[in-house]
C-alpha cells in the first residue's frame, strides 16, 4: 500500500550565480512498512527531496511543480500550522550529524520527555517509563543513566541512537534518514542499520533511507530509487535492480565499485562529470556521459518506462516498452 | 629476494595529554603500540581500521613528522630515525604523502602550475622551460589537460584536485607514496577513476604504496597485503586474498561482515559488534579487543596476545591461535 507518493517534484534555488534546478521532476512511491533507498552521488538531490517532504527547505528554495501525497493530502498545500502537526509527529527526519539535531542544552531524557508530553497527555511517571523503553529499544546501554546525560557526553553512534529514539517518541509513520551512518565507523554503522531494520520489522515504520552507498541499499532496503541530476533514473525492487540494472547510469555506478575479486582489473569508470544545476538540460541529463547515447537522447527527456511489475527506468533504450 | 624497501620494527608512539587543574597530571595515549611490518618495492600494503586506530599517526611517523617513542624505521637500508635534519629533508623527496582532502593540502592562492612546480623549485635547480615541460608531463600523467596549469583549487572538482595533489606528490619522482584515505571524500564514479590512475602510476613508475583507508572493498582492490589495525596495534596481516578468504582475527571478521556489500542476494551472516570503539586513552587490559569480541575467553581479559605467524603468509594477534604454538 502506498503511504507516501512524490509526483513530478520540481525544486529550484535562487543563488547569486543564477537559478539552480535541484529537482527536475522526482517521482517515487514509498510503500507502507518498506525501507526505500534514495541513492545517488553528491548533489543529485537526495537531501532536497527529503527536506521537501518535511517542508524544511532553505529560504531561497521554491517548489515550482509537483505534489507530495501523504494519506490522501498534498503536503505542499498544507498551511504551515497544519504541516507542523505532521512534521515530527507523523513524518520524522534524522540527519547525518546528530550533534546538530539534538539540543546541547538539554538531557537526552528531557528532550524525549518533551516530545512525549506534546504528543499525549500521559502522567509524568508513565512518560518516564516510556522514555526508558525508547532508550532501551534503540540499544543505548544503561537507559536509566542515559536519561540524565547531555548529547556531548555520548559517542557518535550513541548520539545517532539517541536521535532515533527522539524521532520515535511521537510514533511517526515515516522516518526519513539522511545519510544517518555516513559519519560513523563501519562497525557502528552496522549497528545503526540493524536498528533501522528492527524498527521497520517490529514497529512497521516506513523508512526513506538516503545514502550514497549502494552496499547500504543492498543490505537494508526493499526498494530503491536511483537519482541523477534531480530526477529518478531507475527505481524498483532492490533485488531486480542490483541483478540487472537497466539504466546506463545505475549500471555504470554498480560496475564502478571495487569488489572482492576485482583486484588486477580496471574498475569501470563513468567518464565526465555530473552536470551543474545551473546548466540548462534538454533531453536526458546523462546523455553527455552515456556510452549508449543516441541522437534523440539530446532532445527528449526520457520518462520512467515500466520494465516489469516493480522495475522502471528512464532511458530511451526502453522507449518501445509500455509507458510507465 | 630483494630487501624490503621499508622495514618497520616495534614502532610505538605515546601522546601525553595534560590533565588536572594546572596541567600537572598527564595521561598517556598509546597511539601506536609495537607496530612492525615490511613492505617490498613496487608493492602496496593496505592499512585498514576504524577512526582513532592509529593509521594516520603511523603515516606521520614514517615521514618523521612525528617522533616515535620507540622502534626503528629502515627505508631503503637507511635508518630514518638516525638521520639529521638535512639528510632527512633529502630523503623526504623519495617519500610523499597524499591526503583525503586535497583542498586542505593545496594552497588556494596558487595555480595548478605553481602547485605542481613548487617541490621542483625547492629541490631541483632547473630552467623555467624545463620546469614547464616537467609540469606538462606530470599533468598528462595524471590525466589532466594542460589548461589546468592556470586553474586555482576552487575551480577544481574533488577528483581533479586529487589529481593535482598526485602530480605534485610525483614531481620529485618518489619511490614511496603514502595514500591516506585518498578516495574517501569522492563519489563512486570518481573514486573508480582515481583508483585506476593510482594503479596505473604504480605500474609505470614502480611505486611502493602504503594505502590507508577504512574501506575494505577499496583496499582489497588495490593492495597486495593488508594489515588490520585496532587501537594502535596491528591485529592481523596477510595477503589481500587471504584476508577475504580466511580472516582469522574476530575483529577482521566483524569488519568484513560490517562492510555493506552491493549484493542483495548475499546471505552472509552478519556479525554485529556490541559497544563502541574504545579510546586509546584507556585501552582495555589483555587483548584490547576483548570487550567487543564475540569469542572472548578468560585469558583474553588479562593476557595480551602476541602478533605471531600462523602460516608463512599470515600473522594474527589473538588467543584463539595460541594452540598453534
Ligand atoms: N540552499 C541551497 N542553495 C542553493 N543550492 C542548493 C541549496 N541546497 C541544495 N542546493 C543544490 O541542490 C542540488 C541538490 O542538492 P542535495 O539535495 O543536497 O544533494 P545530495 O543530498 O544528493 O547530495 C545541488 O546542486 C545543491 O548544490
Ligand atoms: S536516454 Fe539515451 S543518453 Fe540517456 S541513458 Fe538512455 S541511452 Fe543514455
Ligand atoms: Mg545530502
Amino acid at each position: 500500500m502506498t503511504l507516501l507518493k512524490v509526483e513530478n517534484l520540481h525544486v529550484q534555488f535562487t543563488t547569486p550565480f543564477g537559478i539552480v534546478r535541484a529537482l527536475r521532476g522526482i517521482d517515487f512511491e514509498l510503500d507502507k512498512g518498506d525501507i526505500m533507498g534514495l541513492v545517488g552521488e553528491t548533489g543529485c538531490g537526495k537531501s532536497v527531496t527529503g527536506r521537501s517532504i518535511m517542508r524544511l527547505l532553505d529560504e531561497n528554495a521554491e517548489v515550482t511543480e509537483g505534489r507530495i501525497i501523504f494519506n490522501k493530502t498534498d503536503l505542499l498545500r498544507l498551511s504551515e500550522r497544519e504541516m507542523h502537526a505532521i512534521r515530527g509527529d507523523r513524518i520524522a527526519m534524522i540527519f547525518q550529524d546528530p550533534a546538530t539535531a539534538l539540543n546541547p542544552l538539554f538531557t537526552i531524557g528531557g528532550q524525549i520527555n518533551d516530545v512525549l508530553r506534546a504528543h499525549s497527555p500521559a502522567p509524568a511517571a508513565q512518560r518516564r517509563k516510556a522514555t526508558l523503553e525508547l532508550l532501551a529499544s534503540v540499544g543505548l546501554p544503561d537507559p536509566a543513566q542515559m536519561m540524565d546525560v547531555y548529547p556531548h557526553q555520548l559517542s557518535g553512534g550513541q548520539q545517532q541512537r539517541a536521535m532515533i529514539a527522539l524521532s520515535l517518541a511521537a510514533e511517526p509513520e515515516v522516518i526519513i534518514a539522511d545519510e544517518p551512518t555516513t559519519a560513523l565507523d563501519v562497525t557502528i554503522q552496522a549497528q545503526i542499520l540493524d536498528l533501522l531494520r528492527t524498527l521497520q520489522r517490529e514497529r512497521a515504520i516506513s523508512v526513506i533511507l538516503i545514502t550514497h552507498d549502494l552496499g547500504i541499499v543492498a543490505e537494508t532496503c526493499q526498494k530503491v530509487a536511483v537519482l541523477y541530476a534531480g530526477r529518478v533514473v531507475e527505481q524498483g525492487a532492490v533485488a531486480a535492480i542490483f541483478a540487472g540494472p537497466q539504466h546506463p547510469y545505475s549500471r555504470g555506478l554498480l560496475a564502478a565499485l571495487p569488489r572482492p575479486g576485482s583486484r588486477g582489473t580496471d574498475l569501470k569508470v563513468i567518464p565526465g562529470n555530473v552536470p551543474s544545476g545551473l546548466e540548462r538540460i534538454d533531453g536526458c541529463a546523462f546523455a553527455p556521459r552515456c556510452e549508449f547515447v543516441m541522437e534523440r537522447c539530446h532532445r527528449l527527456q526520457p520518462p520512467l518506462f515500466s520494465l516489469a511489475a516493480e522495475h522502471q527506468a528512464a532511458c530511451l533504450l526502453h522507449e518501445d516498452r509500455v509507458h510507465g | 629476494m630483494a630487501e624490503p624497501l621499508l622495514k618497520v620494527r616495534d614502532l610505538s608512539l605515546t601522546y601525553w595529554r595534560r590533565t588536572g587543574l594546572f596541567g600537572r597530571g598527564s595521561q598517556a595515549i598509546q597511539a601506536l603500540n609495537d607496530v612492525s611490518f615490511e613492505l617490498n618495492a613496487g608493492e602496496t600494503l593496505g592499512i585498514v581500521g576504524e577512526s582513532g586506530c592509529g593509521k594516520s599517526t603511523l603515516a606521520r611517523c614514517l615521514l618523521r613528522l612525528l617522533r616515535p617513542s620507540n622502534g626503528s624505521i629502515q627505508f631503503d637500508g637507511v635508518d630514518l630515525l638516525a638521520l639529521n635534519a638535512d639528510d632527512m629533508r633529502q630523503m623526504r623527496q623519495r617519500m610523499q604523502i597524499v591526503l583525503q582532502n586535497p583542498f586542505a593540502s593545496l594552497n588556494p592562492r596558487l595555480k595548478g602550475f605553481d602547485l605542481i612546480a613548487e617541490p621542483l623549485r625547492t629541490h631541483a635547480a632547473m630552467t623555467r622551460e624545463t620546469m614547464k615541460d616537467r609540469v606538462a608531463a606530470l599533468l598528462t600523467e595524471v590525466g589532466l589537460s594542460l589548461d589546468f596549469m592556470n586553474r586555482h583549487p576552487h575551480q577544481l572538482s574533488g577528483g581533479q584536485a586529487q589529481r593535482i595533489a598526485l602530480a605534485r606528490a610525483l614531481a620529485l619522482n618518489p619511490a614511496f607514496v603514502i595514500l591516506d584515505e585518498p578516495t574517501s571524500a569522492l563519489d563512486v564514479s570518481v573514486q573508480a577513476q582515481i583508483i585506476n590512475l593510482l594503479i596505473r602510476l604504480q605500474r609505470q613508475r614502480r611505486l611502493t604504496y602504503l594505502f590507508i583507508t577504512h574501506d575494505l572493498s577499496v583496499i582489497q582492490h588495490i593492495s597486495d597485503r593488508i594489515a588490520v589495525m585496532y587501537l594502535g596495534k596491528i591485529v592481523e596481516e596477510t595477503s589481500s586474498e587471504e584476508v577475504f578468504a580466511h580472516p582469522q582475527h574476530p575483529y577482521t571478521q566483524a569488519l568484513l561482515s560490517s562492510t555493506p556489500a552491493p549484493d542483495p542476494k548475499s546471505d552472509r551472516q552478519r556479525i554485529i559488534l556490541a559497544g563502541t570503539v574504545p579510546s586509546a586513552l584507556n585501552p582495555p587490559p589483555g587483548c584490547s579487543f576483548h570487550p567487543r569480541c564475540p569469542q572472548v575467553m578468560d585469558r583474553c581479559r588479562t593476557l595480551r596476545p602476541e602478533l605471531r605467524w600462523t602460516s608463512a603468509d599470515h600473522r594474527v594477534s589473538c588467543h584463539l591461535f595460541d594452540a598453534l604454538e
